[in-house]
């Protein structure tokens, strides 16, 4: 609530014509500030570790940009606390892996992020959960979705044509359906981000589920991306899938991340080796850890950390 | 070496052992059902060549209307006993008018009735609630058509003639039926009540079959519950419902004790144009007709019209059960493996 008043007065959010700003959010008591809306151009490799300069998938260095953060988020499944008082940034830019031991709460977080959480009855939330300087309350809940996308373990196409799968979301977020003609291009384009498209080009009107697992996921990712979200969140979209399907979605991830903030589960500390660039440790609730890859893994600050990756590094 | 040459024998033997039993289970039942499948064969053939004299006699102008059906069959009932002065003649119209308008109305209501009932007891209703209603839809499903007739008669009927039939509506259509009561309102609304648990019990268990993770899918999209519901879970639940709707529509069309009871039991053809007593008005499908008449069979020209009446059920049934897979299977085009 606070926050709102340090929105800019003209609109919501920076306009799309000059290069995204940089806010630096002081918390403090009262009413956060904000220094500086626009000091020339943006450095690309601000607030970034020496090893993640030029991380993007061709080489090029990518614009790290805060997306979502939560403030002492707690999630309680009836007297059960899932997640004790997290506090963590999403950024666009780079991949942020949340990994630690089943049960730890990795994706509680990541469900509460979409507020997915709430199809839950009992859970209950403390804490704020902020996108773009905005409580996530305060979106009407479709547009916050269609602004955090969410992919899941299980490939979950509908029973539906691979088309009418990716155009889905456009479709039924509003109270008007598109016409096919509108929609084509943003179905292609979709498809095409998620590698798919090459696969598919010839029979969109196939029924999705004769897809294989993989294609089935990359139409997922897909059908998230056809709704242009800012963040996507994977719920450990690999562990259906065999290892060549697994390989080509983890590329398709890291050549998402310079458009899309990508906020990754997994198991496998091996995947988040490859792929993330930020990771956070979570041990029964409470976000033991987080830093950048090469650290985490490399040089763990906290013993936990170390007995966790341990395991997967020796 | 030794030790698993003896497993190997071993083992070839009690595959032989199982072959053979396997064998022998599959004869026995392929031997049922194709006896099943001989005594249906048999039945419809029967009862086509019964029913043979009945269509040959009026042609096309059976299915037509002319006359009151109920005289043309108590002519037939009556004719002399010399083959070849049995009368035939019969316009069946009424009769068929009666059971395509009954069935259907009541199939139309109940589907849509039972589609957002479905939906309200897996989706929307408190767990309390949900545990009292499906018990509750089961046990309905299976109560004999009979209650539902006798409760018809003694408690719908009586309130309809008593609260809907003024003096004015019945003089209004006194010269061609009399009103009292029991009228194709009543047989719809009856036969309503009957085919919606059936329905709403399939349904529900499709609708709880659909997967989680496809709704889900939904929800991350930011698609609201009830669109989640309408777009995803009840397109893929679309062959269930054909399922559930030929069901239903086969017991309503076979529906004959409870309909004789409330619907009037008179061969006539409601007519629309009297407004809302059309509604009031009396009308008795086919199956009606045969369970009323069941005491001329043995009148030769008689029964074969009954045979004739029950042939066009048959075909209706089987009508309906190719439309239903034919249906379905378009349906479930995209649903392929995919549960």
């Amino acid at each position: 609530m606070e926050l709102k008043e340090d929105q800019p007065q003209n609109g919501s959010g920076p306009a799309a014509d000059v290069p995204p700003l940089r806010r630096i959010v002081v918390e403090s008591e009262t009413v956060p500030i904000r220094v500086g809306d626009y000091a020339g151009p943006p450095d690309p490799n601000y607030g970034r570790e020496p090893w993640q300069v030029g991380a993007g998938s061709e080489g090029e260095p990518v614009w790290v940009e805060e997306r979502m953060r939560t403030e002492d988020l707690s999630i309680a499944y009836g007297d059960k606390r899932a997640v004790k008082d997290v506090t963590i940034e999403v950024n666009s830019g780079e991949v942020l892996a949340l990994i630690g031991p089943s049960g730890c709460g990795k994706t509680t977080l990541l469900r509460s992020l979409n507020r997915l959480v709430e199809l839950t009855p009992a859970a209950k939330r403390t804490g704020r959960i902020i996108l773009d300087d905005q409580s996530v309350d305060d979106f009407d809940v479709t547009q916050l979705r269609s602004r955090v996308g969410m992919l899941f373990q299980q490939p979950n196409p509908f029973p539906m044509s691979i088309f009418d799968n990716v155009a889905y979301g456009l479709r039924e977020r509003g109270s008007k359906k598109p016409r096919k003609k509108i929609l084509e291009p943003i179905v292609v384009d979709a498809l095409e981000r998620a590698g798919l498209w090459d696969e598919v080009s010839s029979n969109l009107s196939h029924p999705a589920l004769a897809l294989s697992g993989g294609q089935q996921q990359r139409l997922c990712i897909a059908r998230s991306l056809a709704v242009s979200p800012e963040v996507l969140l994977l719920d450990e979209p690999c562990s259906a899938l065999d290892p060549i399907s697994t390989s080509i979605i983890e590329d398709t991830i890291v050549e998402l991340k310079s458009e899309v903030a990508i906020v990754i589960v997994t198991h496998n500390l091996q995947q988040a080796a490859r792929i993330a660039d930020r990771v956070a440790f979570m041990y029964l609730g409470d976000m033991v850890e987080q830093g950048a890859a090469g650290q985490v893994f490399g040089a763990p600050r906290e013993e936990r950390t170390q007995d966790y990756v341990g395991g997967g590094f020796g | 070496m030794e030790a698993a040459s003896f497993n190997e024998v071993d083992l070839q033997e009690q595959t032989l052992e199982v072959d053979r039993t396997d064998r022998r289970v599959e004869l026995l039942l392929g031997a049922l059902a194709s006896t099943i499948l001989l005594l249906i064969a048999g039945m419809i053939l029967f009862v086509f060549v019964k029913a043979l004299p009945s269509f040959t006699h009026n042609g096309l102008a059976w299915f037509g209307s002319g006359g009151s059906v109920d005289e043309q069959l108590m002519n037939i009932f009556n004719s002399p006993a010399e083959p070849e002065n049995y009368v035939y003649h019969l316009r069946a119209w009424p009769l068929l008018y009666a059971t395509i308008l009954i069935t259907g109305v009541a199939v139309l209501i109940s589907v849509v009735f039972s589609v957002l009932s479905g939906i309200f007891i897996v989706e929307f209703a408190p767990e309390r609630l949900r545990q009292t209603i499906e018990p509750v839809v089961k046990l309905l499903a299976a109560v004999p058509s009979v209650i539902y007739g006798l409760i018809g008669i003694l408690v719908v009927v009586p309130f309809v003639a008593e609260h809907l039939i003024s003096e004015a509506r019945k003089e209004s259509v006194a010269y061609v039926i009399q009103l009292d009561g029991t009228s194709i309102l009543v047989g719809v609304f009856i036969l309503t009540i009957m085919i919606c648990p059936i329905m709403i019990a399939i349904i529900v268990d499709a609708l709880r079959a659909v997967p989680e993770k496809w709704v889900e899918g939904a929800a991350a999209l930011g698609v609201n519950r009830w669109r989640a519901m309408r777009t995803v879970s009840l397109r893929a639940i679309r062959p269930a419902i054909v399922a559930a709707l030929v069901l239903a529509t086969a017991r309503a069309l076979g529906e004959a004790i409870m309909l004789s009871m409330v619907a009037g039991s008179v061969g006539f053809a409601p007519n629309p144009l009297d407004g809302f007593t059309f509604f009031l008005e009396p009308a008795r499908p086919l199956a009606s007709t045969i369970v009323d008449n069941a005491e001329g069979l043995s009148v030769a020209p008689f029964g074969q019209t009954m045979y004739a009446f029950a042939a066009i059920l048959l075909i209706s049934s089987a009508f309906l059960s190719f439309a239903g897979w034919a249906a379905r299977k378009s349906f479930s085009r995209y649903t392929l493996g995919g549960r």
